[in-house]
């Protein structure tokens, strides 16, 4: 398995553009000084990051670092206040209704349990969204809808319902129905998560088969180091809701930062504790 | 002992908790009629067959217990009249309490109760279970408003299938009590329906039929809000189902008496 991960990790390396070529495209997503906190509790401090166009960028880091948070920023499901956030070239604070609900359709977005409509076929799913947004007609959808599972490897399961699904396959279908409108970014909540290995390879190489056949972005969050060594262009990790490192797979993995070390190492980080004030705090004194 | 500041934090919590959800409830009801009205403008309208569908399930699938209940209503309307009305020699004039007390409160109040249990608390459990599974996120990072694609069907089915109830409670319940009452006082069943139909007025059903109206916003509004309020897993789903049943079925009867006050002063 292990071979196996490091000839795809080395196929794709190869195929990997180089900096210089990766820097010259277009930014799809900017992030400035994006700040957030629950109540008293701040989870995102000071956030800048950009994606380019046909990148693939994993955003790292462990639980409670803040890249949900994060990525429920980048997909507009929290205001992205104070700070900026670009989608596709647009500010998303400033549009309009209108505007953000078109912006909204050229993005595509996957979540971590799929998401699915429990009362929709497979099928259904992945064409609701030409259902609602478009005025295709119904042999249309089915043709696009069935193109999408296709290349999601779901070809004659469109009929079965979510709750028929392994949780794989209904993660491969959550991806169709994010690529159903052809976007150019889309995002990716945990992909690998649940999976066993085999399965989460198999996803990996469907991500990069979508970069390169559709040349679109992808922002993955995950915690699967080996898969984020395999897809990724860039690796960004968050800590504690700062950014750590954002960095090219190899500078990520060569670097210094004892916390960036620990993470991709899966090493808990040694704290200092004093037995007293330990006490005292379970004491709630 | 119970600390009086302590009870007054938590009467303050809950009022304001109240007040917040009364807050939310406003807003959700007038998103709804905007997406209904403007939905085209966006290129998103609401679907006639989302629409349709709500109707079927909570109108016409409701028809069968809707009957069994307005039958019983009136029948029970028409033991009560005969024996209380006999004590002084006067159940011939039972047809103006039934109809009366038929059209105006029992029907409106017994399908607003029957639906608030049936239709409320399924409209509360599909959009919590929706929400746990992150199912209302997708739809807004879609580009699909969530209020237009879940509310405004269920809103608008509400509003147009509770005074259909309504109507065919009052038929049903007037139906049965005049087979009764017409077969207890040897009249004719012709006659029963015609002296039922001259006591009643226009304004009469207007009123049942407002009240039906009004019963719908609030089934519709209590199940959303509720549902979509949840928090944790099938035992949120459950809390929730059960609150919305609970909060409706005493807002309509709140609502009724408010209605009824204002509508005959």
């Amino acid at each position: 398995m292990t071979n196996q991960t490091l000839t795809a990790e080395a196929v794709n390396q190869a195929n990997r553009p180089s900096a210089e070529d990766i820097a010259a495209r277009r930014k799809v997503i900017e992030v400035d000084h994006l700040d957030w906190s629950f109540g008293p509790r701040q989870v995102l401090f000071d956030i800048n990051l950009d994606v380019r166009e046909g990148e693939i960028m994993v955003i790292m880091g462990g639980s409670g670092s803040g890249k949900t948070t994060l990525l429920r920023h980048l997909v507009g499901l929290m205001p992205p206040l104070p700070g900026k956030i670009k989608l596709l070239g647009k500010d998303m604070g400033a549009l309009s209704r209108m505007q953000l609900l078109d912006l909204k359709r050229r993005i595509g977005v996957a979540f971590q349990f799929g998401a699915l409509f429990s009362s929709m076929s497979v099928s259904e799913n992945v064409k609701l969204p030409l259902r609602e947004l478009t005025d295709l007609e119904e042999r249309t959808m089915d043709i696009m809808a069935n193109m999408k599972l296709e290349v999601c490897n779901l070809s004659g399961f469109g009929h079965l319902m979510p709750s028929d699904l392994s949780g794989g396959m209904m993660k491969r279908a959550s991806i169709a129905r994010a690529i159903v409108m052809d976007p150019k970014l889309i995002f990716l909540d945990e992909p690998s998560s649940g999976l066993d290995p085999v399965v989460s390879s198999a996803l990996d190489d469907l991500i990069l088969k979508l970069r390169d056949a559709m040349d679109i972005s992808v922002v993955v969050v995950s915690h699967d180091v080996e898969s984020a060594y395999k897809i990724a262009d860039r690796i960004t990790i968050l800590d504690k809701g700062q950014i750590l490192i954002s960095d090219r797979v190899d500078a990520v993995r060569n670097s210094a930062n004892e916390r960036v070390q620990n993470l991709l190492h899966r090493r808990s980080e040694q704290a200092e504790i004093d037995p007293t004030e330990y006490l005292r705090r379970l004491a709630g004194d | 002992m119970a600390n009086p500041a302590k009870i007054f934090e938590t009467i303050g919590r809950r009022t304001v908790a109240g007040l917040d959800e009364m807050g939310y409830a406003a807003a959700i009801f007038f998103e709804a009629i905007y997406w209904t009205l403007a939905g085209w403008r966006y290129r998103q309208p609401v679907r006639v067959t989302a629409t349709f569908a709500a109707m079927m399930q909570f109108g016409v699938a409701a028809l069968p217990i809707a009957t069994l209940l307005a039958a019983t209503i009136g029948l029970m309307l028409a033991i009560q009249s005969l024996y209380s009305l006999g004590l002084f020699g006067a159940e011939h004039y039972a047809y103006i309490g039934i109809a009366l007390s038929v059209v105006r409160e029992f029907s409106p109040m017994i399908m607003g109760i029957l639906i608030a249990g049936r239709s409320g608390s399924a409209i509360a459990a599909k959009l919590a279970t929706m929400s746990i599974n992150q199912e209302v996120d997708a739809l807004q990072v879609m580009g699909i408003n969530p209020v237009r694609f879940l509310v405004s069907p269920v809103l608008i089915a509400l509003v147009l299938m509770m005074p259909c109830l309504a109507m065919w409670a009052n038929l049903v319940s007037i139906l049965a009590a005049g087979l009764y009452v017409s077969a207890e006082l040897n009249q004719s069943f012709g006659a029963y329906l015609n002296d039922t139909i001259e006591v009643l007025k226009t304004g009469d059903v207007w009123h049942g039929l407002g009240k039906a109206t009004l019963f719908g916003i609030i089934i519709a509004l209590v199940g959303v809000i509720n549902g979509s309020m949840v928090q944790g897993g099938a035992e949120g789903v459950g809390k929730v189902t059960t609150r919305s049943v609970v909060i409706s079925i005493t807002l309509i009867v709140v609502a009724d008496m408010i209605f009824a006050y204002m509508t005959t002063q």
